[in-house]
């Protein structure tokens, strides 16, 4: 039985307790926020551990980074929010309300919509300060992330989309020489060993989300647009697509559709499913998935087994290997923060920096030269294949703003001009319309 | 005196409302008004910006994909609001009785509508796909080609509608159980008596018993599938061709995409005065037809 006077004793003695605890001196430990998106995973990866599962998936080496950067640095605190992909609602309502987070992952593509309102802060003095070597950038990522000569963040990586090919099916096909895919030089080659592979396999020759999806086409146009050196971008104001050019590329695209040489009606989920399952010759998808299929191909009895080839876009129209590239990287948003909260902030930074060879076992293409140069990063699979892409990948200009309505703009009419729902013609002429009214009414510097 | 304490009792009641009162003036009134005011600026979603009067509005009209959306939506109401009226209904008179099975099936009606729409659209969705989808897979049992419920701008609506639907049943069925439950047994019991057939029953009790309980579904309902957003989202993000693009997802995508905001409120306001109208129209006319 409890007495209470006791109770009254213990009571008192706990405020006491807590009275002299907030009477301490400040804690030494500087916290800092850190927002980032690739998903939640901490039951592949127990605190303080590698880990346990899929090792090499974005979601559980950007979570054992932070966790690493954590134990080598006790007097700093990360407090991490995971946003969902691609994080800019969140982001968007936290710099509404003044209170954005310390760092934060960013797409290269989106940074210029942060940059142009002042958002994010340049980190050119801040690099410097702690010794983080921006000429250590490859070129592709130097590029994404600079924006009217000074850098607004730290690259983590490039990416951009690919031809995943499933040799098992392409050596049926007779697509195969000197243990390397046949892949075209130009839009006939293509149509012809398009319909040889249909012909002798029964499958169509690509696989690419045809449904709920307009990232993909997008990406095709932009690469097969850069691969004829068209400028379509005069300045960021202005988006030129009613051109030879784009009508070559979604004339392609629509003939493959109209032969069934391309999967219809098939959505993201589908799409990968079907390469999985070995139902098409080559699937168009970022370097996200190398991971996924090279598992695949070194699992006994599946379709790809000792049969994935990964390549860029093969040039169709010109010589010279050109694609478009996105990235993501990390920035410093705008906000009040001590001098040590920022000390901070760069730290992490730099400590990314160094583990770039961690990040790019995910897929993505390395950003620091010397890891893109390295032997351990080389030889990783398939990286021998995809490595020119650092240099060689270029971003959409650095001021063109909302590329991801933009993204979705293109790809939207693009899908209808393929699948046949409106004329090539119409629907390149709606998709510049469109973009361009877009980038009419983004709000000049003078009225924000 | 007593009418100085009736006066003072009555000004003092207002307290009890005050808290929702409050709480209603800043999370609904105060927005819709910004949201008004907002739509006459050029701003982002920074704030910043210019008057620009009605420039948001004139845009709008002459934006071949709000249109778009626009006649999108008023398909989907004309294709969604009557079926959850009447299947509702249909369920209810079924559903009414004090038997097990009868109790079971609410059950299993209602159970769609606790789902959210994230599991609604996954389910419907490997159904759907004309590409390894459950009715692809029956229809090529029987050697027919499958039917493109998601990519055919023709048929796209139409599946937003059967998954609306089948979603939707749940809670109008429940309001109709509870209008049938409150019908008096001695009126079921007289026309017994007279020898009422069961279509007469139904005619001349039970519907004009229930009217009222119509009415607030058919409205509820028609508000409800104006604002359609998530099913679009999700499975098709508007397409193909745009032809499953509501004016919620495109007042999404102008927003939250393109940060252009007074563009946005401007198309709100436009989405507001549709469902204000259309719901006015609707209570004004079946008031006319006499149901009280």
């Amino acid at each position: 039985m409890c007495r209470p006077q006791n109770s009254i004793v213990t009571v008192l003695a706990a405020i006491a307790c807590l009275a002299l605890a907030a009477c301490q001196p400040k804690s030494d430990v500087t916290e800092v926020t850190v927002q980032r998106i690739f998903g939640e995973c901490r039951a592949n990866v127990p605190q303080g551990q590698a880990p346990i599962k899929n090792p090499d998936g974005e979601c559980e080496v950007v979570t054992h980074l932070l966790d690493e950067f954590q134990k080598a640095n006790p007097d700093i605190r990360l407090k991490v929010n995971i946003a969902p992909w691609p994080g800019y609602d969140q982001l968007s309502a936290q710099f509404a309300s003044g209170d954005p987070p310390d760092i934060a992952t960013m797409h290269m593509s989106a940074m210029p919509d942060f940059a142009s309102r002042g958002l994010i802060e340049p980190l050119d003095g801040g690099f410097k300060e702690v010794g983080l070597d921006v000429d250590n950038f490859t070129p592709a990522a130097r590029n994404g992330v600079t924006i009217d000569g000074q850098v607004y963040g730290m690259p983590f990586d490039n990416w951009t989309q690919l031809w995943h090919v499933n040799m098992n099916l392409f050596a049926k096909a007779g697509l195969v020489r000197d243990g390397q895919p046949i892949l075209p030089h130009n839009p006939e080659e293509l149509l012809a060993q398009a319909r040889q592979f249909k012909a002798k396999t029964g499958l169509p020759y690509l696989l690419q989300p045809t449904d709920n999806e307009r990232a993909a086409f997008t990406r095709n146009m932009f690469t097969y647009l850069l691969d004829q050196k068209a400028v379509f971008f005069s300045d960021p104001k202005t988006i030129r697509l009613n051109t030879p050019e784009a009508r070559r590329i979604v004339n392609l695209f629509k003939q493959i559709y109209a032969e069934g040489l391309m999967a219809p009606g098939q959505d993201y989920p589908a799409a990968m499913a079907a390469f999985l399952n070995g139902e098409g010759g080559i699937c168009l998808v970022g370097t996200w998935m190398i991971g996924t299929f090279e598992a695949e191909a070194n699992t006994e009895g599946r379709p790809l087994y000792h049969g994935y080839a990964v390549k860029p876009y093969p040039m169709l129209f010109g010589t010279e290997q050109a694609a478009y590239v996105d990235g993501h990287a990390w920035v410093m948003p705008k906000r009040d923060r001590t001098p040590a909260e920022r000390a901070a902030v760069l730290k992490l930074m730099k400590f990314l920096q160094a583990h770039d060879y961690d990040w790019a076992r995910t897929g993505h293409l390395p950003t620091q030269k010397d890891v893109a140069q390295s032997a351990q990063y080389l030889s990783l699979p398939h990286r021998n294949d995809i490595v020119a892409l650092a240099s060689t990948g270029k971003t959409l200009p650095a001021g063109v703003e909302r590329q991801f309505a933009i993204q979705d703009i293109v790809g939207d009419e693009m899908a209808s001009a393929i699948r046949g729902h409106k004329s090539v013609d119409q629907a390149l002429s709606d998709a510049e319309h469109r973009v361009n009214d877009l980038l009419f009414h983004v709000l000049s510097r003078q009225d924000r | 005196m007593s009418r100085a304490l009736s006066q003072k009792g009555s000004w003092t009641n207002a307290l009890f409302v005050a808290p929702y009162l409050f709480v209603y003036l800043c999370l609904l009134i105060y927005p819709l008004i910004a949201g008004m005011g907002l739509s006459l600026f050029k701003a982002d979603l920074f704030g910043g910006g210019s008057f620009v009067g009605f420039e948001n509005f004139a845009r709008l009209f002459r934006d071949e994909v709000f249109l778009q959306s626009v006649a999108n939506t008023f398909y989907f109401v004309a294709l969604t609001v009557p079926p959850l009226t009447v299947l509702p209904l249909l369920l209810a008179l079924l559903l009414n009785r004090t038997t097990r099975v009868a109790a079971f099936f609410r059950g299993v009606f209602f159970s769609s509508s606790v789902l959210s729409v994230t599991i609604v659209t996954l389910v419907w969705r490997m159904i759907l796909m004309s590409e390894g989808g459950l009715a692809s897979n029956i229809t090529a049992l029987f050697g027919a080609d499958a039917i493109a419920f998601l990519s055919d701008p023709k048929i796209v609506m139409i599946s937003m509608a059967i998954i609306t639907v089948w979603w939707c049943l749940g809670l109008p069925m429940m309001l109709y159980l509870s209008a049938l439950q409150q019908v008096p047994k001695d009126i079921y019991e007289a026309a017994e008596l007279d020898n009422a057939s069961w279509w007469r029953t139904l005619w001349s009790i039970t519907l004009p018993s229930v009217s009222r309980t119509i009415i607030l579904v058919a409205i509820f309902e028609c508000v409800l599938q104006f604002q359609l957003f998530g099913q679009p989202q999700l499975i098709t993000q508007g397409g193909p061709n745009g032809a499953s693009r509501p004016i919620v997802l495109f007042i999404f995508e102008i927003g939250f995409r393109r940060w252009d905001v007074g563009y946005a409120a401007a198309a709100s306001q436009i989405l507001f005065a549709i469902i204000l109208i259309a719901t006015l129209v609707q209570y004004f006319v079946t008031r006319k037809r006499g149901v009280q």
